[in-house]
């Protein structure tokens, strides 16, 4: 009896014994990871990356054993949020996605990390060569310093409907003014088919993009001298042929559009021609959400006759919030390393991201195959402009007030020059 | 003891209606439940002095929570904006920082769109406000027999005030969508109002969101009203129904001058709230078209949540404040002198 | 028939048709949980549809659906809570005192709610962050508090003044404490009263999204801050937002047609 007793005994503390060396032995083996213990906080615009952020955090995990979590918001809360942290030293995000227009803000009033030194530092890792450098340029820096780093690029492309063009024996507009025939002779109410969409809704959409209309029609935000320059005269006739685009060729309710419902109507077969992001061109050949999967083309967007051939680049960059200490500065700095390396950022759009950037991606056999579009991608980088919305800092509060000039002329409350002329003023006051 | 309490909570909780109602209408001595005689109770009061004093501190040590609470947590950062409002001061740029003393009330006042935003706010409120109360007093009145029926219908009636006020502004967006809006749709074909759909031109945007606030809260409105009703002196209402009184006549003679004080509790609850919209407008229009739909509120959390303007922010937040508090205290004086005319 | 029974039956008719006009936009959001996204704006708008859970199971992948009712949940309870506490004692105070004050000060509390939230919540915002109490539940239930427990303390004055005095003194008379006789006498008849209250302030506290936008982090973000995010600016995800719209509207909905008639009671005494 005391044998057995003893013997079980013997063997509990044994099985206990092994448990407790083996538990160490592992908890030391994940102190080999470099960043466990460490818990990021990432804000993150609700565009398609930001689902994708929060699915690849397990496999950052399991990479560094850091913990990342991702806060999607949308974008006024998302501006809200992250300045109301950082004027506050509230250290609540590590990470920031930063849209392309506020590095001059992010700039002026350091926000965020100066990362210069540390990309010098690890520019072969990163493969600095292998992304394009308007896209470093714009995404990424503010005269000349790193703000935050690239890690979303779209290009501007347009989006049309080869059946409808096939139909009427068109092809893709290879200019502005063949653009603006194209939209009116594809457009017919009576078959609820129209021949473009954009947004029209107050405030930033509306604001995006009319510059990107203006800025392929030969206007441009500001002047030679940096300030404002709303009234230009090339800048009110823009506005003036978006305005006649919106009450000839556009469905009755783009006014009221924003990015969502502008990309909404072109699936659902509304419009003829759309220009846009290229994160969502996949979405067309999305049967489960698009009724026009196999009818569209994608192809570069057109500027007017005259005007120095480039398009419009946006995106986001990925932000280091200059307020946490340095130990945090470290671990987000290897996760933007680890985002934007070749084979997870590969990843990162093969999930759906719709963020291509580097060279390599264009060419890449495995994503050529789903996207058929990065020629033209490819194509849009190489003579990319970032910089048609001005990335100064008051960019918000001019957003705002062209937001509110253009809808209010689209919706016929005003005439062109006097809504820009009005727009001029209030913007003036800014500097 | 217990007893005692116990059958003065019983005959209370069941007949406080009628107490309160004989107490106002009839003027007469209120009966105790329980025979207590009078003296002892008089005795006490008049004679202790103590009593007095015990009575006034333990009132102030239950009161003095609530108040010390709201000073620090409420009037305490209020202050704290309204000392922001008088400097020109942005939270992003707080090396411009400077005194500006009245110059952000002078620009709430002078700006076109601040202006536009005054209007807007008060045409919303007093039209929306206005057309509640009637319809909400015409639900009440069809409300107004206690039945079941009645009951559920009310029980539905009140779900549109239950929902959050932003999702609310989306179904209402989602709707009136000139390509996509169930109701939209149907009106741009029958080629009916502006071809953007009602929420996109600035002659019927404001109109289309009174009509939302109105399907929001005429149910509430109706709510408060009909409590009103109910607490009506049955006996008073019967005998003019005996007298030979039309309903019209009881209408105007007996039950409105009654609902006095229902009415003007549904209003000022109903103006304070109506004049700080700002969900529903921000999800549906945001303002525009052009500043069409602007109003106070909408214009205070763009200066000092978006654009950081702290000062400019806190002046229009003050300014709000100010005609709420004008317009609830001529609310209280009407009501004062309406119920003077008539009562007596 | 009799121009009774008649006038009955068009009355009813025609409550039924006004509810059918107040639910028919609930019933439109409810439905576009239920469609495929593909069917919810399709061109021209159908009301016929195959109805599905996929929106439910993506909303499940896109949210923390339990969190956020977990959060929604204790903000609301506590705020709720705490403004009972503080609210009761002074409108009772309020009602029962005999200086010249209560009246005014009763409206000092009512007058809180002019407020606009915006105004107060920079410097709130500020003072949390010194304390350290940004981005808890805590930060969100002491401001909500501070409304409501105004708000409580004058619908409980105008309630305990419609309640006779004399409950409370003849317990006293009977050698009650006066705290006796408040929380025994008083405060149960004033149930109804403080229910009716206390449904007001989960209403204001469950669908305030302002405040919870400021205050809170992911760990603690309420149901109401979610909804703005799911109403997104890229895509119109209305499937996932009328699911989470369920979620939203269907606790306090419930709650409202369960406690209808303390709404109703309530209402009533403070209407004196």
């Amino acid at each position: 009896m005391s044998t057995l007793h003893s013997a079980s005994r013997l063997t509990a503390i044994a099985a206990i014994g092994t448990t407790l060396v083996s538990l160490t032995f592992s908890a030391a083996w994940a102190q080999d990871k470099p960043l466990s213990g460490v818990t990021l906080t990432l804000a993150s615009q609700n565009d398609q990356f930001g689902a994708v952020l929060a699915n690849l955090a397990p496999k950052f995990k399991e990479a560094t054993g850091a913990e990342l979590k991702v806060e999607i918001m949308d974008y006024g809360q998302l501006l809200t949020k992250t300045t109301a942290d950082y004027l506050g030293d509230t250290k609540g995000y590590d990470l920031v996605t930063m849209d392309i227009v506020w590095a001059g803000a992010y700039s002026e009033n350091r926000y965020s990390v100066d990362l210069t030194d540390w990309v010098a530092r690890d520019a072969a890792e990163l493969e600095l060569d292998d992304i394009y450098p308007v896209i470093l340029e714009s995404l990424g820096q503010y005269n000349g310093r790193y703000v935050a780093f690239p890690f979303a690029a779209y290009a501007n492309v347009l989006a049309y409907r080869k059946d409808l063009f096939d139909a009427a024996g068109l092809k893709a507009p290879a200019d502005m003014e063949e653009f603006v025939a194209d939209a009116k002779k594809l457009t017919d109410p009576s078959k609820k088919q129209y021949g473009f969409v954009a947004n029209g809704q107050l405030g930033p959409a509306v604001a995006q993009d009319w510059m990107q209309y203006n800025s392929q029609l030969g206007g441009s935000i500001l002047g030679a001298d940096g300030k404002p320059a709303l009234n230009s005269e090339a800048n009110v006739n823009s506005l003036a042929v978006y305005k006649q685009l919106f009450a000839e060729a556009a469905p009755p309710g783009a006014i009221e559009y924003d990015w969502g419902g502008r990309e909404e109507s072109f699936r659902q077969g509304l419009a003829a021609m759309m220009q846009t992001w290229s994160v969502g061109a996949p979405g067309y050949s999305d049967p489960s959400i698009s009724k026009v999967v196999g009818k569209t083309g994608i192809a570069l967007a057109p500027v007017a006759k005259g005007v120095k051939q480039t398009y419009g680049v946006g995106g986001w960059g990925l932000a280091v919030n200059a307020d946490i200490d340095d130990k945090q500065k470290e671990a987000a700095w290897t996760f933007i390393k680890w985002l934007v390396s070749k084979p997870i950022h590969k990843e990162f759009n093969l999930m759906g991201a719709g963020s291509f950037m580097r060279r390599s991606q264009m060419t890449d056999p495995e994503l050529l195959a789903k996207f058929d579009f990065l020629p033209v991608i490819a194509e849009t980088y190489e003579h990319g402009n970032g910089e048609y919305r001005p990335r100064i800092p008051q960019y918000p509060e001019i957003q705002d007030i062209l937001g509110k000039a253009v809808n209010s002329v689209l919706a016929g409350a005003a005439e062109p020059k006097a809504a820009l002329d009005q727009a001029q003023a209030a913007a003036e006051k800014l500097f | 003891m217990t007893a005692l309490s116990d059958a003065c909570i019983l005959a209370a909780s069941e007949d406080a209606r009628i107490w309160t109602m004989a107490r106002k209408y009839t003027m007469t001595d209120t009966e105790l439940p329980v025979a207590v005689p009078r003296q002892i109770l008089r005795s006490r009061r008049d004679n202790s002095f103590g009593y007095f004093v015990r009575r006034r501190y333990f009132l102030l040590f239950l009161a003095l929570p609530a108040f010390v609470y709201v000073m620090i947590v409420g009037v305490g950062p209020l202050a704290r904006g309204a000392w922001y409002s008088l400097f020109d001061y942005n939270l992003q740029r707080p090396a411009r920082t400077r005194f500006a003393g009245l110059d952000n009330y002078i620009t709430v006042f002078t700006d076109q769109s601040s202006l536009l935003a005054i209007y807007n706010t008060f045409l919303f409120t007093i039209v929306g406000v206005t057309v509640q109360l009637i319809l909400g007093f015409g639900i009440a009145l069809l409300l107004w027999r206690d039945d079941r029926f009645n009951r559920t219908c009310l029980a539905f009636l009140l779900i549109p005030a239950t929902i959050t006020p932003l999702v609310v502004g989306l179904i209402f967006k989602g709707l009136l969508g000139a390509d996509y809006g169930m109701v939209g749709h149907l009106l741009a074909n029958a080629g009916i109002g502006p071809e953007g759909g009602l929420l996109s031109d600035g002659r019927t945007a404001l109109w289309v969101l009174i009509a939302i606030d109105c399907w929001e809260w005429t149910p509430l409105m109706a709510l408060i009203l009909l409590a009103g009703l109910k607490a009506l002196p049955v006996d008073v209402l019967e005998a003019a129904r005996a007298d030979g009184a039309t309903a019209t006549q009881r209408f105007a003679r007996i039950i409105l001058p009654l609902m006095l004080p229902s009415v003007f509790l549904a209003l000022i609850l109903r103006v304070m709230d109506a004049f700080r919209v700002f969900d529903t407008v921000f999800v549906t229009t945001g303002g525009g078209p052009g500043d069409a739909t602007q109003t106070l509120m909408l214009l205070a959390v763009k200066e000092g949540l978006s654009f950081f303007n702290i000062g400019y922010a806190s002046a229009i937040g003050n300014v709000t404040i100010a005609f709420i508090a004008i317009m609830a205290s001529i609310l209280v004086l009407a009501v004062r002198r309406t119920d003077v005319r008539i009562n007596g | 028939m009799n121009a009774a029974a008649t006038q009955l039956i068009a009355r009813r008719v025609l409550l039924v048709a006004i509810t059918v006009v107040f639910l028919l936009p609930v019933a439109w959001l409810i439905s576009t949980a239920y469609k495929p996204s593909s069917q919810i704006f399709s061109i021209p708008p159908r009301l016929g549809f195959t109805p599905t859970l996929e929106q439910f199971r993506s909303v499940f992948s896109y949210f923390h659906v339990w969190s956020l009712l977990k959060s929604s949940l204790i903000i609301s309870g506590g705020s709720v809570i705490l403004s009972l506490l503080l609210g009761v004692p002074a409108g009772y105070s309020l009602a029962r005192s005999r200086s010249r004050l209560a009246s005014l000060c009763a409206y000092f509390f009512l007058a809180i709610r002019m407020v606009p939230a915006v105004a107060a919540l920079i410097p709130f915002y500020m003072v949390m962050r010194d304390i350290g109490l940004l981005g808890t539940w805590w930060a969100v239930i002491i401001i909500n508090t501070m409304l409501n427990c105004a708000f409580v303390t004058w619908m409980m004055f105008s309630y305990f003044r419609s309640l006779p005095p004399e409950l409370e003194e003849a317990a006293m008379t009977d050698g009650c404490t006066q705290m006796g006789a408040f929380l025994k006498v008083a405060v149960p008849s004033a149930r109804s009263g403080m229910i009716a209250s206390a449904l007001f302030c989960i209403m204001f506290s469950w669908n305030d999204f302002l405040y919870p936008m400021f205050l809170t982090r992911l760990d603690t973000k309420p149901l109401s801050v979610a909804l703005l995010t799911a109403y997104g600016t890229k895509d119109i995800t209305w499937g996932t937002l009328g699911a989470l719209a369920h979620f939203s509207t269907v606790p306090i909905v419930l709650m409202a047609l369960f406690l209808n008639r303390y709404f109703v009671q309530g209402a009533t005494n403070g209407v004196q």
